[in-house]
C-alpha cells in the first residue's frame, strides 16, 4: 500500500461524503415534503399570516407568488442548481433568506449542543469512572438509580424543574431568552443531564471491562502501580467506547435541542426546523437539513480521528 | 483460556438469580400482567371525563386522582402501559436488531462491506432523525405506526455505532484470529467471544432506549406531534400534564414514575449479565 | 437599524446588553407571538404592539377611534372616495420625512397583500396633497376601522430594497428597532424625533417565549416585567404571587365551532341544535378556560357592545332535548350507543389546531361529551390551514377554533366575510341565508348606529337559531404585570402593548 497520509485520507473520504449527503438530503426532503398530505400553499399561507388573517385567498395568492404549481422536478431542480453556486434560496413563509436563517439559528444551537456536551462530559465520565472502579458498589448504584430518573423525565419537564429552583427560588439564573452567558446555563444543564444519564453508564460499563480484560493482570505483573494502570490502560482502553458515544449523542442533540429550545425561548435551528416542516418551508426544511447533515459529516471526521488517536488497533483497516 | 471463557459463557446461560434480579423479575411480571388486563383492573373508563372534579387528588374512587379532564388516572396508566410499553418493546427490537447485525457485519468482513454499510448509515443518518419523525408523523397523522418507525429510524444507529465498534476490537483479538484460523463455526466464535463482550453494553443501552422511545413520544407531543386525543399514552400524558404542574405535580410525577419502574426493572433484570 | 450579520453572532450572542443601559430600567415583555419577518403583512401584529409602526387611524382601549398618523377623514357624499388627511411634521426613524407619497406606497402595498384590507371593496388607493384618497366600488362604512388594523401600519419607503421586498422596520412610532433577532426577539429604544409625547420608558426587548410555562416562570421571577396570554394553571398560579398583578379582560375572541350545514347529517338546524344543547359549557369554563362567567350565551360577546344582542335567549345545555331532537331526526341507537340512521353511523371528524392550547383540551371535551348523546367524534389535531382548506373543497365536518371578532375596531369586515354570501373560511359553511348577507350588506354601507341595529339584530338571531357556528367559549385576555410598573393599559383589541404610556413606580 502508498504511504498516504491517513489524515488526508479521511479528510478526502469525509468530503466525497459531504458531496453525497449534500444530494440526498436536498432529494429526500424534498421528496418527503412533496408526499406530505395538505396542501403546500395553504400551509406556507398559515405560516405566514397566522390564523386570524389566512384564508383560502391568502393561500391562493401564496401559490401563484411562489409557483408552487409548477412541477416539483422543475422546483427540485432549480433547488439544485441555485445549490452549485452556493443560493440556499428563500424562506417561503419569512421571505428572508435561507442562508441568513441558518447562520444565526444554526450558532445559536451549536453553542446550546457544545454547552450540553461539555455538562455531559464534566457529569459523566467522573461519575462514570467511579462507579466503574466498583462495580456493584454504592456509587454505581446510586448512578445508576440517577440515570434511569432523569432518562424517564422528559426534557420539557426537567427543563421548569431546573428553572423554578435556579431561576425562581434561587435566582441564581435568567429564566429564559439568551441575552447573556448566563442565560447558556440553564439549558445547557438541562439538556446535558439527560446525555449524562446514558453516558455515565457507557463509561462505567467501558472502565468496567477495561479493567476486566487480560492484559491489566499483566500489567500489574510487570510492576505498574495500581495507578498507572488506571491511567495508561483502562481509561485509555475505556475512552474509545465513550468518545464513539459522545459522537452519537452530538448528532441527536443538535436536532434533539428542539424541545430545549421551545422552553427556554432560544432561537435555535431544531426550533426552526420544526416551523419549517409545518409551514411547509422547504426552502427552509432543505438549507435546514443540508445544514445538519453537513455537520454530522463533520463530526463524523473528528470522531474518526478521536479514535485513531486513542486506539492504534482501529487505524488497521 | 478457553477454560476461562467457556465458565464465562455458562454463567451467561444459566446465570445465578441473585435478589436484584429476581425484584426485577417480578417487577416486570407485574408489568405485563398490568399490560393485559389493561384499566379493566380498576374498573373504570380511560375515557370517561368529569369536568366538575378535575385535578382530585387520590381517593377510594380514583385510586390515583384525576386528570385535568376529570379522567380517572390509574385507568389512563394501565391504559397507557400497554401503548407504551408495546411501543418501547418495539422499537427496541426493531431499532437494535437490525443496528447490532449492520454492525457485527460491518465489523466482521471489514474492507469494503464495512466501508458499504458505512456510507449506508452514515447517509441515513446525515438526515436529521427529527426531520424523518416529524415527516412520518405528518404523513399518517395520528398513526402509531408511523411514530414506531420514525423513532425506530433515529435510535437504531446507537446500537450499530456501539456494536460495530466493540465487535472491530474484539474480532481483532488473537483468541478469535485463532479461533477463526482453527475453523470454529462462525456462530460458536460470535457466541463464546461477541456476546459476553458486547452483550452487557448493547442491553444498558436498550433499557435505556426503551425509555427514550416513551419520552420521545413525549417529546413529539410537545411540539404538537402524535397521538389523536382521547388516546392514553404515558409520554403523550407527560405532555397534556405538563401545564398542571405546579398546581398538581403528583398528576404528572405519575407517568414519569411508571417509566422509572419499567427502566429499572429492564435494568435490575439485565444487570446479571454485567461482569461482577 | 441593526441587520442580522452572520460573522457577528457569536460575539453578539455573549455582548450582552451591557451598550444600552440608559437612566430608566428597560421593559421587558414576554408573549407568545414570534416575530420572523420584516414584512409588515406576515408580522405586522408584533410590530403594532411594539409602537414601532403606526396606522392612519387608531383606537382606544374602548375601540373608539382616534387621529393617529391621520388627523381627520371623511367620506363624499356618495360614500365612495374616502380623504385621510395626513399629520404634518411627523420623521421616520431613519429621519426621512412622513409623507402622502410613502403612506399611499404602503396602503397600496398592504392592499395588494393578503390582509384586511382585501376585505374593503377598494379599487383605488392615491396620494394626494398631504392626503391618501380611497376610491371605492360601494360604499364601505368601517374604512377607518381597517386602517387602524396591524396590516396597514404605515412602514417608511426605506423599509423596502430595490425590488420592494422589505428588508427592515423603519417606522413613525415612539420606539425605534435596536436589534432583531428572529424569531425571537426585538429590542426597542425611545425614538427622540417622535411626534406626540415621549414615553417614559426609554428601552424595552420583547421575549417570544412559545410555552405558556416558560412565560409564567419569566413571570414569577422577574425576568419579564409583562407577560401575555398565561395559561389557566399559570393565571392562577401567578395570582397568588405578590410581585406581580394579574389582569384578565375580556376580549371579543371566541372559541365556535364550524359547522358544515351542507352535510346531510348537519344539514338540519336542529342537529345542531342538539350539538349544541349536548355541550356542556359551564364544565368546559370552569375546568378548561377557568373563567366560568365566560360561558358563550351567544355568538358575539358584550366586548361587541352592539353586535352583542341582549334579547336572545342564551343557549342551554340540556342532555335530554338533545337526544330527543335527534330521535325526531329520525336517529335511533345503534348496538354500541352510537346512532344510526338508514345504515349510517353518526360519526363525524372534528379539525383542530394546537397552537392554541386549549383547542384540543375542549375537543376532547367535546368528544365525551357528544358521546353521551350517541355521536362519534373524531378529533384531528392538525394545521390550522386545514379548515380553509376543507370548507374550500367540501370536506370538513366539523372545525374548533378561535375566532377574533376584535381584528378591528368595528368588527363589520370580519362578519362580513364569515356569514355574507356563500359563508367564509372561517365563518358559517354550506349555510343559505341571503337576508342575513343582504343585512350584513346594509350595515357595512353605513355608519349610521339606528339603521344599524335593526339588521345587526336580524343577523345575531338568524345566528343564534340556526347555528351555523356554534359559540363555545368567550376569550379572556390574561395578563401579569410588575408590581411596581404603573399605567399598563390592557388594550382588548390588543394593538398595543402600551409601553409608551408606562412608567416605573418613583
Amino acid at each position: 500500500m502508498t504511504q498516504t497520509n491517513p489524515f488526508i485520507a479521511a479528510l478526502a473520504q469525509r468530503g466525497l461524503q459531504a458531496v453525497v449527503v449534500a444530494l440526498i438530503v436536498g432529494i429526500v426532503s424534498f421528496a418527503m415534503m412533496q408526499a406530505l398530505p395538505g396542501d403546500a400553499a395553504y400551509r406556507i399561507a398559515a405560516g405566514r399570516y397566522g390564523y386570524d388573517m389566512m384564508d383560502a385567498a391568502s393561500a391562493e395568492l401564496v401559490r401563484q407568488e411562489l409557483g408552487l404549481d409548477r412541477p416539483f422536478w422543475a422546483q427540485l431542480l432549480q433547488w439544485l442548481g441555485a445549490l452549485a453556486t452556493f443560493d440556499l434560496g428563500q424562506s417561503a413563509v419569512y421571505g428572508t433568506p435561507v442562508i441568513d436563517e441558518i447562520a444565526t439559528q444554526l450558532g445559536y444551537s451549536l453553542l446550546l449542543a457544545a454547552g450540553a456536551v461539555v455538562v455531559s462530559v464534566l457529569i459523566a465520565v467522573p461519575m462514570g469512572i467511579a462507579a466503574g472502579l466498583r462495580p456493584g458498589g454504592l456509587v454505581d448504584r446510586v448512578s445508576l438509580g440517577i440515570s434511569i430518573l432523569l432518562r424517564a423525565i422528559p426534557a420539557f419537564a426537567l427543563g421548569v424543574v431546573l428553572v423554578l429552583i435556579f431561576a425562581v427560588q434561587l435566582k441564581l439564573f435568567p429564566v429564559a431568552g439568551f441575552r447573556g452567558p448566563q442565560h447558556l446555563i440553564l439549558p445547557s444543564l438541562t439538556l446535558g443531564l439527560g446525555l449524562a444519564a446514558v453516558s455515565n453508564r457507557v463509561v462505567r460499563d467501558a472502565v468496567v471491562e477495561a479493567m476486566d480484560a487480560e492484559w491489566r493482570l499483566f500489567a500489574r505483573t510487570k510492576g505498574l502501580s495500581a495507578r498507572l494502570t488506571l491511567v495508561r490502560h483502562v481509561l485509555r482502553n475505556a475512552s474509545l467506547p465513550v468518545v464513539t458515544y459522545v459522537g452519537v449523542q452530538m448528532a441527536y442533540l443538535i436536532e434533539g435541542v428542539v424541545i430545549v429550545e421551545t422552553v427556554f425561548a432560544w432561537p435555535g435551528i431544531g426550533h426552526a426546523l420544526v416551523h419549517a416542516i409545518f409551514g411547509r418551508d422547504i426552502a427552509m426544511v432543505q438549507g435546514t437539513a443540508l445544514a445538519l447533515g453537513l455537520i454530522y459529516v463533520a463530526l463524523n471526521l473528528v470522531i474518526d480521528l478521536a479514535c485513531r488517536a486513542i486506539d492504534p488497533r482501529t487505524r488497521a483497516t | 483460556m478457553s477454560d476461562m471463557l467457556l465458565s464465562n459463557l455458562q454463567t451467561a446461560r444459566w446465570p445465578k438469580i441473585k435478589a436484584p434480579r429476581a425484584a426485577g423479575f417480578v417487577m416486570l411480571a407485574g408489568l405485563a400482567i398490568c399490560v393485559m388486563i389493561g384499566p379493566d383492573l380498576v374498573g373504570q373508563d380511560p375515557a370517561k371525563q368529569s369536568l366538575l372534579s378535575p385535578q382530585e387528588r387520590p381517593s377510594a374512587e380514583h385510586l390515583l386522582g384525576t386528570d385535568h379532564l376529570g379522567r380517572d388516572m390509574a385507568a389512563r396508566l394501565l391504559s397507557g402501559a400497554q401503548l407504551s410499553l408495546s411501543l418501547a418493546l418495539l422499537s427496541v427490537l426493531t431499532a437494535g436488531i437490525p443496528g447490532t447485525a449492520i454492525g457485527v457485519l460491518s465489523a466482521w468482513y471489514g474492507g469494503w462491506v464495512d466501508r458499504g454499510l458505512g456510507a449506508f448509515a452514515d447517509a441515513v443518518l446525515a438526515l436529521p432523525g427529527l426531520l424523518l419523525v416529524l415527516m412520518l408523523a405528518a404523513i399518517a397523522p395520528g398513526s402509531w405506526w408511523a411514530l414506531y418507525a420514525g423513532i425506530s429510524l433515529t435510535l437504531w444507529v446507537e446500537y450499530y455505532r456501539y456494536s460495530r465498534q466493540r465487535a472491530r476490537i474484539v474480532l481483532s483479538s488473537p483468541a478469535v484470529e485463532a479461533s477463526r484460523l482453527l475453523g470454529l463455526p462462525v456462530r460458536l466464535i460470535l457466541l463464546r467471544h461477541l456476546v459476553p463482550e458486547i452483550g452487557p453494553g448493547l442491553m444498558t443501552v436498550a433499557a435505556f432506549g426503551a425509555a427514550t422511545a416513551v419520552t420521545a413520544v413525549a417529546a413529539l407531543g410537545f411540539v404538537s406531534v402524535g397521538v389523536r386525543p382521547p388516546t392514553a399514552e404515558w409520554g403523550v400524558m407527560m405532555t397534556e400534564l405538563l401545564p398542571y404542574w405546579r398546581e398538581a405535580p403528583f398528576l404528572i410525577l405519575q407517568p414519569v414514575a411508571c417509566l422509572v419502574i419499567t427502566v429499572l426493572a429492564l435494568h435490575l433484570c439485565v444487570g446479571g449479565l454485567h461482569k461482577r | 437599524m441593526h441587520l442580522r450579520s452572520s460573522a457577528a453572532l457569536v460575539a453578539a450572542v455573549f455582548l450582552s446588553l451591557s451598550q444600552a443601559f440608559a437612566d430608566t430600567k428597560p421593559v421587558t415583555i414576554a408573549a407568545p407571538w414570534e416575530v420572523a419577518s420584516y414584512d409588515v403583512a406576515v408580522s405586522g401584529f408584533a410590530i403594532q404592539k411594539l409602537e414601532i409602526l403606526e396606522n392612519l387611524v387608531d383606537a382606544d382601549e374602548n375601540g373608539v377611534l382616534e387621529p393617529g398618523l391621520a388627523t381627520e377623514w371623511a367620506a363624499s357624499d356618495d360614500g365612495l372616495t374616502w380623504t385621510f388627511t395626513l399629520r404634518k411634521a411627523v420623521k421616520f426613524h431613519d429621519g426621512t420625512d412622513f409623507d402622502a407619497a410613502s403612506a399611499a406606497l404602503a396602503l397600496r402595498r398592504a392592499w395588494q397583500q393578503p390582509g384586511i384590507l382585501e376585505k374593503a371593496p377598494i379599487t383605488a388607493i392615491e396620494a394626494g396633497d398631504g392626503t391618501v384618497i380611497f376610491s371605492l366600488s360601494t360604499p364601505f362604512a368601517a374604512l377607518p376601522s381597517l386602517l387602524a388594523h396591524a396590516t396597514t401600519i404605515i412602514p417608511a419607503p426605506a423599509s423596502f430594497d430595490t425590488d420592494g421586498k422589505p428588508v427592515a422596520l423603519i417606522g413613525t412610532g415612539p420606539f425605534a428597532v435596536e436589534k432583531f433577532t428572529p424569531p425571537q426577539s426585538i429590542s426597542v429604544t425611545r425614538f427622540e424625533g417622535y411626534w406626540g409625547d415621549a414615553p417614559e420608558i426609554e428601552t424595552a426587548s420583547y421575549l417570544a417565549a412559545g410555552r405558556a410555562e416558560t412565560r409564567a416562570l419569566l413571570a414569577e421571577s422577574g425576568d419579564a416585567d409583562i407577560v401575555f396570554s398565561l395559561d389557566p394553571a399559570g393565571f392562577s398560579r401567578l395570582s397568588a404571587v405578590d410581585t406581580v398583578k394579574t389582569t384578565a379582560v375580556p376580549i371579543p375572541r371566541v372559541v365556535t365551532l364550524k359547522v358544515n350545514a351542507a352535510h346531510p347529517f348537519l344539514d338540519d338546524p336542529r342537529a345542531r341544535q342538539a350539538l349544541s344543547l349536548a355541550m356542556n359549557r359551564k364544565g368546559i369554563a370552569t375546568a378548561i378556560t377557568r373563567f366560568p362567567e365566560s360561558v358563550a350565551s351567544q355568538l358575539f360577546p358584550p366586548a361587541l357592545n352592539m353586535w352583542h344582542n341582549t334579547s336572545l335567549s342564551p343557549l342551554k345545555h340540556d342532555v335530554e332535548a338533545a337526544k330527543a331532537l335527534l330521535a325526531e331526526l329520525g336517529w335511533a341507537a345503534g348496538e354500541d350507543g352510537i346512532l344510526v340512521k338508514d345504515g349510517d353511523r353518526f360519526a363525524v371528524t372534528l379539525r383542530t389546531f394546537p397552537d392554541r392550547p386549549e383547542l384540543p383540551l375542549i375537543a376532547a371535551a367535546l368528544q365525551d361529551m357528544w358521546r353521551e348523546i350517541g355521536i362519534e367524534l373524531t378529533v384531528d389535531v392538525n394545521n390550522y390551514s386545514m379548515i380553509p382548506q376543507g370548507h374550500q373543497d367540501g370536506s370538513l365536518h366539523l372545525a374548533l377554533y378561535a375566532r377574533n371578532y376584535g381584528l378591528t375596531p368595528d368588527p363589520v369586515g370580519t362578519v362580513l366575510q364569515d356569514f355574507g354570501s356563500a359563508g367564509g373560511d372561517w365563518g358559517a359553511m354550506g349555510w343559505d341565508r341571503p337576508d342575513v348577507a343582504e343585512a350584513l350588506a346594509r350595515v357595512a354601507a353605513t355608519d349610521d348606529e339606528a339603521a344599524r341595529a335593526a339588521d345587526i339584530a336580524l343577523v345575531t338571531k338568524a345566528i343564534q337559531d340556526e347555528l351555523p357556528l356554534i359559540p363555545v367559549v368567550w376569550y379572556q385576555h390574561t395578563v401579569s404585570v410588575a408590581q411596581d410598573l404603573e399605567n399598563v393599559i390592557i388594550d382588548p383589541l390588543q394593538r398595543s402593548y402600551g409601553l409608551s404610556e408606562m412608567n416605573w413606580a418613583k
